[in-house]
């Protein structure tokens, strides 16, 4: 390891022996877990008794005298049953992120120990980088468990086993889900290094998660007249898609807020991408993996762009010691 | 003797009000150095300005000829520091403890090497022991520790026995006087008790409200004033006023 690499490995491991020593890893990536879970129970549940229905119409098909051949099987797709489980990360995982974040800071911060780091011989850069893998591997690691959980509950609890295909959409949602978790991370480190009282950057940061994360996605969704009736406005008038398209287009200004408020939100695009893979969204269902990578690859790079912008910015921005050791 | 501590014209201000006014001093090597000041003096914003923490509003400072803004990479490996109310890792051991801050400071073997540190401060039944779990003076000394690691050239001890026992405060003296001696360390220590500078320091400075206000070698102190008890009256003579 070269000796700029060092002190970084230094740090970082500093921070996974305590991630595993104070058991914050396990609390927080079981609190998701079990939220994922309760989401994945009910989901399946609903499957479980949409199938047993199935079964009973198409025996008494049957006994009625209908060949059994003519009857078409019913098609499932389990990954469908995550849907609850991404809404939880988007919401839970933000809230993850920020406390992982604030964290990183805050008790090198309170318990003075930033004091001792900052007298040794390395860079800032060093030092952020130290957090950002510490922290990176903790949320990668957690987030991993839980996908992996979600997997094995989706056969245990829907007797559903997942292909090697569904195994894809599950790593590409799994590496969309750490940059997703890791913005929001970088944002309460940031805050944290920045605001010259704790508590007021972690007030800060849960502001900046709630105008991402709940407020933005439902002023887009609210004010999406093809939301204002249950299956879609036009799906319900029968409306073709290029008369959609004409009619939209007379709302072209109203519509360009509108997706520009919901745009704003990473938790839209995490969704959007992984609604996609998933094939939660029913336009998506049963599409290969690279042709729905090629429509949604903007959902993509818009999150390692906000993920790039704001690790240039930790990095880049130099630590401010005054602010950071005056409240001690 | 070349000075490893030189500071020229060090002011520290925060909008209106300076902390540290035009501080001008030079500590040779082998000295212990003992900085008296009332709280609010400016006596930690010296030691902040010198560990690189804080940068001065004008004026510079080196150890051991590397500047302490521009050279910070450097002079931070010349240097250990001890703040006032020293805090670890609290969940880590005293063993894990110094192996970070040792590795930090790129410190080969840092495991053997704090063995050996825990022998020298006599308390090496302490590695295995959590920070939280310590009294003050043991956490006073594994902090010590963390400081001596890398075998800095230079010590720099922000009110070494703040909050200590008379027990607790005898043997970090001794403690003190050993690193001196033993491992010739420079010494630069913060503190507002006459006694401790009487017992252990070779030089001092008395600073008030950021000015140098006295600076002298200890045995031109001792010949002056004979005594702790007229040290101390020079010192309330000449460091007037309520303390901060």
């Amino acid at each position: 390891m070269t000796n700029q690499l060092k002190p970084v490995w230094i740090l970082a491991a500093k921070d996974l022996a305590d991630a595993r020593r104070t058991k914050i890893l396990l609390v927080l990536s079981g609190f998701l877990t079990l939220a994922g879970l309760v989401s994945l129970a009910v989901a399946a549940a609903a499957q479980k008794a949409d199938y047993l229905t199935y079964i009973e119409a198409r025996d008494l098909l049957v006994s009625l005298g209908k060949p059994i051949a003519d009857l078409v099987e019913p098609m499932f797709f389990p990954l469908k049953l995550l849907r609850g489980f991404i809404e939880h990360i988007e919401i839970i995982g933000g809230i993850i992120g920020i406390v992982l974040g604030y964290r990183a800071a805050a008790v090198e911060r309170g318990n003075a120990t930033l004091q001792l780091v900052l007298t040794r011989p390395l860079s800032d850069a060093q030092f952020i980088l130290g957090k950002l893998l510490g922290n990176g591997i903790v949320i990668a690691a957690g987030l991993s468990a839980t996908f992996l959980i979600a997997s094995l509950a989706l056969y245990a609890i829907g007797g559903i086993g997942l292909g090697f295909d569904s195994y894809g959409r599950l790593g590409i949602t799994l590496m969309a889900a750490t940059l997703y978790v890791g913005i929001f991370f970088m944002l309460g480190l940031l805050f944290a290094l920045t605001f010259r009282k704790l508590p007021s950057a972690l007030l800060a940061a849960f502001a900046v998660w709630l105008a991402l994360v709940l407020v933005a996605p439902q002023i887009g969704d609210t004010l999406d007249p093809d939301n204002q009736v249950a299956g879609g406005i036009f799906r319900t008038l029968n409306i073709a898609k290029p008369q959609e398209i004409e009619i939209l287009k007379t709302f072209a200004t109203y519509e360009t807020v509108r997706d520009g408020i919901e745009q704003a939100s990473p938790a839209k695009h995490f969704e959007r991408l992984s609604f996609a893979i998933l094939g939660i969204k029913d336009t998506y269902l049963g599409m290969p993996i690279a042709q729905i990578m090629q429509e949604r690859i903007h959902d993509l790079w818009w999150l390692i762009g906000v993920f790039t912008a704001l690790a240039g910015i930790l990095l880049l921005r130099p630590l401010n010691p005054t602010r950071l050791i005056k409240e001690n | 003797m070349t000075p490893v501590i030189r500071i020229k014209e060090l002011t520290k201000s925060y909008g209106a009000f300076t902390a540290l006014d035009r501080l001008t001093l030079d500590i040779a090597k082998g000295e212990v150095f003992g900085f008296l000041g009332h709280n609010g003096a400016g006596k930690t914003t010296t030691i902040h300005i010198l560990t690189s923490l804080l940068r001065p509003t004008t004026g510079s400072a080196d150890i051991m000829g590397a500047d302490v803004v521009t050279g910070s990479m450097v002079s931070r490996g010349h240097i250990g520091y001890v703040p006032e109310n020293v805090r670890l890792y609290e969940t880590l051991t005293a063993r894990e403890n110094l192996i970070f801050f040792g590795e930090l400071s790129g410190v080969q073997e840092a495991g053997s090497r704090a063995l050996e540190v825990l022998e020298l401060l006599e308390c090496p039944d302490l590695e295995r022991k959590k920070i939280f779990e310590m009294s003050k003076g043991q956490r006073q000394r594994i902090g010590l520790a963390q400081a001596i690691l890398h075998k800095p050239s230079v010590l720099f001890l922000d009110e070494p026995t703040s909050g200590l026992d008379p027990l607790g405060i005898r043997q970090l003296r001794n403690l003190i006087t050993k690193l001196n001696q033993q491992q010739d360390m420079t010494i630069f220590m913060n503190t507002h008790l006459i006694s401790e500078v009487s017992k252990t320091c070779t030089s001092i400075g008395v600073l008030n409200r950021g000015k140098l206000v006295y600076q002298a070698g200890i045995d031109e102190v001792m010949m002056r004033f004979g005594n702790d008890r007229a040290l101390e009256d020079f010192y309330l003579s000449v460091v007037p006023g309520k303390a901060a």
